[in-house]
C-alpha cells in the first residue's frame, strides 16, 4: 500500500488555493519549507510558535486552567497534563485528549490548543493536553509512551476531572496527529483506555517519506520532504525508513487497522502528507473501520491554523466541529 | 499562530509590510480570485471590517477581519463618512475605520480596489451606464408624466421605490437607489422620492452641488452635500452667484485667507466641528496650534468665531464663498 512510484511519474505540484497562496507570500519568509536539524534549536527558541499565557487560555473565564503531573511510562519521569475545563455546560463532559504538533521536535502542550478551545466552545468538552518528551533528545518510544501514559491517567481519573469516560476523543495535528493515531493503536493493542474517536489533522504518519505528494511538494509550502526527514530522523535515528519501524512510531506501517475508533482525517492537497493520510483512511475502511476523510484543495500543511480566515480554512474547521457533534451525539 | 494583520504590523511599516500587501493581492490577481476573496483579504490584512459596494452591478460584500462574511448591515446602508475608502471602478471599497490610513491600510486600499476593479470589469462587464437620454427624461419637469414613468421603467426603476438624483461636478447625473454608494466625486444629492418626484430631486441636487467644495486646503468643505441637510441655507443659493457683490463678511474671509495657506481649512474645520478640540483633531494639529492659528486669524477676520453668533457668521461667510465660486 505504499506509494512507491518512480519520481518521473509525478506531475507538477497541485496549485495552492489562491487565498492561501497569497497568505503564504506573507508567512513564507518567516517559515521556510525546508527545515534541517541545525534549525531545531533556533526554532524552539524562536517566537514562531507564539506562547499562550494562562490568561489567554482562560478566555475571560470560559475555561479553568490546571496542570497535573501524573505518572509517566514505567521508570520514566512524570508527564504534565494541561487541563482546560469549560466553566459552563454539563457537569460531566466529553474529553478531547490532545497530542500537540511540532514535527516531534518542537512545541509544548499549549501548542495548538486554541483550535481545540474553539471546538469546545461549540461542543463543551474538557481539553487535556499532554506534555511529551521531544526528539532528538528523546527518540521513539519516549514521545508516544508519554502520550499513552497521560491518556491512561486521564481515563482512570475521569470522574475527578468531570469527564465521561465513554466519550474521550484523541486529537492532534501534524506530528500530534501521528501520535494520536499511534496512541489509538496502542490503546487497542493493550486493551484500553477506550477511545470514542481519533481526530487526525494533517497527521505525520509515514517515516518512509517517499509518497508522490512528498516528492511533488519538495521545497514548496510548509513542512516539505526535507523538513519531514529532519523530524523522522530525530525520532528514529538510523532506523528511519528502514524495515523495522514500529507502527507505534509511524502508524502508516500498521498492517492491521481493524478495531480502531472512528477516525476523522483531514489534509491539504498541496502538502507532503496528502498521500500517506489518504492511504491511512483507505486502510481503515479496508479493515472494516469507520473514517471521514477530507482533502482540502490547494491546502498546504497547517493551512487552517496559519490562515484561519481563508474560505477553505473556515470550511475545514467547520467540518471538524460537525464531525465532533455527530460523534458526541449533539 | 498570529493573524496576518498582527504579522504585518510587526514588519517594517513602510517597506516590508507594503511589499507583503502588494504580493498578497498580486497572487490573488494571478489566480483570478473572486470578489469575496479580495474583500476578505482587505479585511484580514487591515484588521478591520471591509466592504465593497457597487449599486449598478448589485454587488454588496462585507467581511469581518476574522474572515467571516457579515452581510447584514450592508443592507442598512449604515456608513461612516470618516471611513477610509477607495473607488474601484464604479464600486467603492471601504475599510471600516476612520482615517487617516496608515501605510498598510493605504496599500490595502490601493491594491484591493485595483484587484476588485479588474474582477468587476472581467466578470460583470463595464458598469452598465444608465442610458443618459432616459435619465435626462426622468428628471425633466417639462416632460409629460407618462413619458417619464415609461423611461423610469426602462431604467429598471419601480415607480414607488425611493430614488435620489445625484448631480456631479462634471454635469453628469446619476440615479441612486437601494443602499446607494457614491464614488467619491464631488456631488450634490437630492431628496429621495418616487419616480414622479425625480425632477424636483434633480433641481435640489443641482442646488446642493453648489454648496460642495473640492475638499482641499484652498477650497475646504464637504465634497458631498445632501439637499435634505441644507435647511434655510438653500434660499441663499438663489441670491448669490459668480457676479454677486460679496458681502463684507465674505471679503473679510478672503482677506484672512490671503494671510496664510492654512486659514481657510482652519476656519472650515472650526465651522464644521462640535468643539475646538474636535476641530484640532480634524485638522490633525495640536490643540494649542489651533489656538495660535485663531489668534493670528481672528483680528484679520474681525469677529470671534468661537461663540454661537460668530460661528453662524462664519458658516454663512463660507457658504457664500462657495456659492460665489459656483454657477447657478
Amino acid at each position: 500500500m505504499t506509494n512507491v512510484l518512480p519520481e518521473t511519474t509525478v506531475g507538477p505540484p497541485p496549485p495552492f488555493d489562491p487565498e492561501l497562496s497569497a497568505a503564504l507570500a506573507v508567512i513564507g519568509e518567516q517559515m521556510p519549507p525546508q527545515l534541517t536539524a541545525d534549525m531545531i534549536q533556533p526554532m524552539r527558541e524562536g517566537s514562531l510558535l507564539a506562547e499562550l499565557s494562562d490568561d489567554d487560555l482562560a478566555r475571560d473565564g470560559a475555561f479553568t486552567v490546571t496542570r497535573r503531573h501524573v505518572p509517566g511510562p514505567d521508570g520514566d519521569p512524570d508527564v504534565e497534563l494541561l487541563i482546560l475545563t469549560p466553566t459552563t455546560g454539563d457537569v460531566v463532559k466529553p474529553a478531547i485528549y490532545h497530542t500537540h504538533g511540532g514535527g516531534m521536535i518542537v512545541g509544548n502542550n499549549r501548542t495548538g490548543v486554541e483550535v481545540l478551545q474553539d471546538w469546545a466552545a461549540e461542543v463543551p468538552s474538557v481539553i487535556v493536553s499532554v506534555e511529551y518528551r521531544l526528539a532528538p533528545e528523546h527518540p521513539h518510544p519516549a514521545p508516544v509512551e508519554d502520550c499513552y501514559a497521560g491518556l491512561v491517567w486521564t481515563a482512570a481519573n475521569a470522574a475527578e476531572l468531570g469527564i465521561d469516560p465513554e466519550r474521550i476523543v484523541i486529537a492532534g495535528a501534524s506530528a500530534g496527529g501521528g501520535l494520536a493515531a499511534a496512541v489509538a493503536l496502542i490503546a487497542r493493542d493493550r486493551g484500553g483506555p477506550a477511545l470514542a474517536g481519533q481526530m487526525l489533522l494533517c497527521p505525520m504518519i509515514d517515516d518512509r517519506n517517499d509518497t508522490p505528494s512528498a516528492v511533488q511538494m519538495a521545497g514548496r509550502g510548509v513542512w516539505d520532504r526535507t523538513a519531514n526527514n529532519t523530524g523522522w530522523t530525530a525520532l528514529l535515528g538510523a532506523d528511519c525508513g528502514g524495515p523495522d519501524v514500529s507502527p507505534y512510531a509511524a502508524p502508516a506501517r500498521a498492517t492491521d487497522l481493524s478495531g480502531l475508533p472512528p477516525a476523522f482525517v483531514d489534509v491539504g492537497s498541496a502538502e507532503t502528507f496528502r498521500d500517506e493520510d489518504v492511504a491511512y483512511a483507505s486502510a481503515i475502511w479496508r479493515s472494516g473501520g469507520q473514517a471521514e476523510l477530507h482533502v482540502w484543495p490547494g491546502g498546504f500543511h497547517g493551512f487552517d491554523m496559519m490562515v484561519p480566515q481563508a474560505a477553505v480554512s473556515q470550511d475545514a474547521r467547520a467540518a471538524r466541529v460537525r464531525w465532533l457533534k455527530r460523534l458526541m451525539g449533539m | 499562530m498570529k493573524d496576518l494583520a498582527v504579522r504585518l504590523a510587526a514588519l517594517d511599516p513602510d517597506a516590508g509590510a507594503a511589499l507583503h500587501v502588494i504580493a498578497y493581492f498580486d497572487r490573488l490577481a494571478e489566480a483570478r480570485a473572486g470578489l469575496h476573496t479580495i474583500v476578505r483579504g482587505a479585511a484580514v490584512l487591515s484588521g478591520c471590517p471591509a466592504r465593497l459596494v457597487d449599486d449598478e452591478r448589485r454587488v454588496q460584500i462585507r467581511v469581518e477581519p476574522d474572515g467571516a462574511p457579515a452581510p447584514a448591515d450592508v443592507r442598512d446602508g449604515v456608513r461612516d463618512e470618516g471611513w477610509m475608502s477607495a473607488p474601484a471602478g464604479g464600486a467603492t471599497l471601504w475599510l471600516e475605520r476612520s482615517g487617516p490610513p496608515g501605510p498598510v491600510d493605504a496599500m490595502v486600499l490601493e491594491r484591493a480596489s485595483a484587484a476588485a476593479r479588474s474582477v468587476l470589469e472581467r466578470t460583470r462587464g463595464h458598469a452598465p451606464q444608465a442610458d443618459p437620454a432616459l435619465v435626462e427624461l426622468v428628471i425633466d419637469a417639462r416632460a409629460a408624466e407618462p413619458l417619464r414613468l415609461q423611461a423610469a421603467a426602462r431604467l429598471g426603476l419601480n415607480p414607488h421605490d425611493p430614488v435620489r438624483v445625484v448631480a456631479l461636478e462634471s454635469g453628469a447625473v446619476r440615479l441612486l437607489h437601494g443602499a446607494g454608494g457614491l464614488s467619491g466625486d464631488r456631488a450634490g444629492v437630492g431628496p429621495a422620492g418616487p419616480v414622479t418626484r425625480l425632477p424636483a430631486s434633480y433641481e435640489a441636487a443641482v442646488l446642493a452641488l453648489r454648496f460642495t467644495a473640492a475638499g482641499t486646503d484652498q477650497d475646504p468643505g464637504p465634497r458631498v452635500v445632501h439637499a435634505d441637510e441644507l435647511g434655510g441655507l438653500a434660499l441663499l443659493a438663489a441670491a448669490v452667484g459668480p457676479g454677486t457683490e460679496p458681502v463684507p463678511d465674505q471679503r473679510a474671509l478672503d482677506r484672512a485667507a490671503a494671510t496664510a495657506p492654512w486659514v481657510l481649512a482652519t476656519l472650515d474645520a472650526v465651522a464644521r466641528s462640535p468643539s475646538l478640540r474636535a476641530a484640532a483633531t480634524a485638522l490633525r494639529v495640536h490643540h494649542s496650534t489651533l489656538q495660535d492659528r485663531l489668534a493670528h486669524t481672528l483680528p484679520v477676520l474681525g469677529w470671534d468665531v468661537r461663540d454661537p453668533q460668530g460661528r453662524l457668521r462664519l458658516q454663512l461667510a463660507l457658504a457664500l464663498r462657495r456659492l460665489s465660486l459656483s454657477r447657478p
